[in-house]
């Protein structure tokens, strides 16, 4: 009979022992499994949401009035409008910033009331990451209006208003938002500029940072330290706040992941050495059989890590089903906003199935090293 | 056939360890069927698995066919065991997941093509009246019949030495009898047979009967190597 057969014969007749590594192997793939894709949706998740939130970086002419700016909110001073192109260009900018956008921001009144207009130009993105750029996206001739400047025009989505003596079509009216976006129009850049009677100018590059450091770790120190390297005319203000917030939620999921993974990587490995051990001890009168009937030691530890093997391929098989159906159920009642981003990984499928075999394999191999390597008669002997 | 040469075989422990082979010369010539006899712990199946190449001796040699089994590589002791060795155990070592034909064909040497043997198989099963059992799992037969598997085990591969220790040690008398007048039958035919046991039965198809006492080879008159019986052992030898 070849190993594969002998193998399969064993499985059966020790049914309890190779139930039990099976179900250990398919548990710790299954939780593998389902860690990653939960945590996978974890990451979109909090992305997602820290995004909604709003850029969270401003970059400023640094001949900005800081009094006038904080007071209006509004920077003073302007920048050329290429300065976003270079911060863009520049290495390893995206490391620390993201979704660059240039604004122009200036105060306007409009039906004999102040109000606030904003230009905004077209985000730039890291385009390896293929994120999508966030912020809102203006056309020429559209104007987007805040909820109270909306009620005081009695503007309607589809009608007009008049700006600096043109004509602007309301594409949207945005909600209530409690602050100063509701006496807030949106338009874009090149519009604003000409209304502003400021062509080719901003005086603000919105962005998000890279949400990798939390504020103990002064991470605007760093970005400053990068805003001198390429654009010496600007400075660079963060929403600490907001900052930190995304910062943190970022490094829980990352530490969520990093604690989780190797933990089911030790239990799932002590698991499976402890079988091992106890079904190679329960077979040592049968590897004494085999080396009295004069097989050598290959076929031996073949006929071992076969079945670790064999076993490995069928946890990965069952442990990616299994995990892929908990996150699949369980997901979307914890990730609510990213829901329907939770699929089945195939990639994970071959990973397990490449590993998951290997590593019962290595589990064994000890185990199994010390029953061949022992002379006939002690294994033998062992009942 | 088969010689030990001033074997002596050390186990390290407490104390200085146990001695369990102490000076044991042996020669035993092709076709004899010899007796190891002695006491349980005399050392009797360690002195069978160090001539079975099992168990390397801590001194001396052990030689088959003038070829010193111990200065081969341990590949080369297995391909001698495999081809020319047949084992016959106390408690018969039959793997509990391959039946009965399976168990047999299991004795054949690594790489050998079952077909070409399934059919001398089927003879030894029949011959050891195991015909209707061959394809039962070792679980369902008796300790009688378990011996004559690992028996027909040993003989499926036509080899030229069985060494069998304390083989009738779990059968009845009757069952005892019948694995020693196969094993008589295999010497007749020209094969060589070393016995350990403790028992006296196996004398009586022995040509060559040799007593073990504490780990030396000592004449057969010697008390210590018929020490009292056990009731057990007592009714075993008088039935």
């Amino acid at each position: 009979m070849n190993v594969l057969g002998l193998i399969l014969r064993e499985l059966r007749h020790h049914w309890v022992n190779s139930l039990l590594v099976t179900v250990g192997l398919v548990i710790a793939v299954a939780l593998l499994v389902a860690v990653r894709m939960t945590t996978a949706a974890a990451e979109r998740e909090t992305r997602r949401v820290m995004r909604d939130l709003g850029f969270n970086l401003r970059i400023i002419p640094k001949s900005t009035d800081m009094d006038h700016f904080w007071s209006h909110g509004i920077s003073d001073q302007t920048m050329p409008e290429e300065a976003v192109q270079r911060l863009a260009a520049q290495h390893g900018v995206f490391l620390s910033f993201n979704h660059l956008t240039p604004a122009l921001e200036g105060r306007i009144e409009i039906a004999g009331r102040p109000a606030l207009l904003t230009g905004i130009g077209d985000t730039i993105v890291d385009s390896k990451e293929g994120k999508q750029p966030m912020g809102f996206r203006i056309k020429p001739g559209q104007v987007f209006l805040g909820r109270a400047i909306a009620d005081r025009l009695e503007a309607k989505r589809g009608g007009t208003i008049q700006l600096g003596g043109r004509e602007f079509t309301v594409e949207r009216i945005l909600g209530e938002s409690g602050t100063d976006e509701d006496v807030r129009i949106y338009g874009a850049l090149p519009d604003v500029q000409t209304v502003l009677g400021q062509p080719g100018r901003i005086n603000e590059i919105k962005a998000i940072d890279c949400l990798c450091l939390t504020a103990d770790q002064d991470p605007l120190g760093q970005l400053r330290a990068v805003i001198e390297e390429v654009l010496p005319e600007a400075r660079v203000l963060q929403l600490t706040a907001m900052a930190d917030a995304r910062a943190r939620q970022r490094q829980m999921a990352e530490r969520y992941a990093r604690f989780a993974v190797p933990l089911v990587l030790l239990v799932g490995a002590g698991w499976l050495v402890l079988l091992t051990w106890l079904n190679v001890r329960e077979r040592r009168p049968e590897i004494g059989l085999w080396r009295a009937l004069g097989h050598g030691s290959g076929r031996i530890a073949g006929l071992l890590l076969g079945k670790a093997v064999l076993l490995g391929v069928l946890g990965a098989l069952a442990g990616y089903a299994l995990g892929t159906w908990i996150a699949l159920a369980a997901g979307p009642d914890i990730f609510q906003v990213t829901a329907k981003g939770l699929r089945a990984e195939p990639a994970l499928l071959a990973w397990a199935v490449l590993l998951t075999p290997a590593f019962a394999a290595v589990a064994s191999l000890l185990p199994s090293m010390m029953a061949v390597a022992q002379e006939p008669a002690q294994t033998l002997r062992a009942d | 056939m088969i010689a030990c040469e001033q074997i002596e075989k050390r186990f390290p422990g407490p104390g200085g360890g146990v001695t369990a082979l102490s000076d044991v010369t042996l020669t035993v010539d092709r076709g004899e069927f010899v007796v190891v006899k002695g006491p349980s712990g005399c050392g009797k199946s360690t002195l069978l698995l160090a001539m079975g190449g099992m168990q390397r001796p801590s001194a001396g040699r052990v030689t088959l066919d003038g070829v010193d089994l111990y200065a081969q590589s341990a590949n080369e002791r297995n391909r001698v065991r495999a081809e020319r060795i047949g084992f016959v155990f106390q408690l018969f070592h039959l793997l509990p997941f391959l039946t009965v034909r399976e168990n047999v064909l299991a004795g054949l040497p690594p790489g050998s093509r079952i077909g070409d043997h399934v059919a001398h198989a089927n003879e030894l099963i029949e011959q050891l009246g195991l015909g209707e059992r061959a394809s039962h799992r070792p679980g369902t037969l008796s300790a009688g019949e378990r011996q004559r598997v690992a028996l027909a085990r040993a003989l499926v591969k036509h080899p030229a030495l069985i060494l069998a220790d304390e083989p009738t040690g779990n059968l009845d008398p009757a069952n005892a009898a019948e694995v020693f007048r196969h094993l008589a039958t295999f010497q007749r035919a020209g094969g060589t047979v070393v016995v350990v046991t403790h028992g006296d039965d196996a004398a009586r198809y022995a040509t060559r009967t040799v007593c073990l006492s504490r780990g030396r080879l000592v004449p057969a008159s010697s008390d210590s190597a018929n020490p009292p019986r056990s009731p057990s052992t007592s009714s075993l030898a008088a039935s």
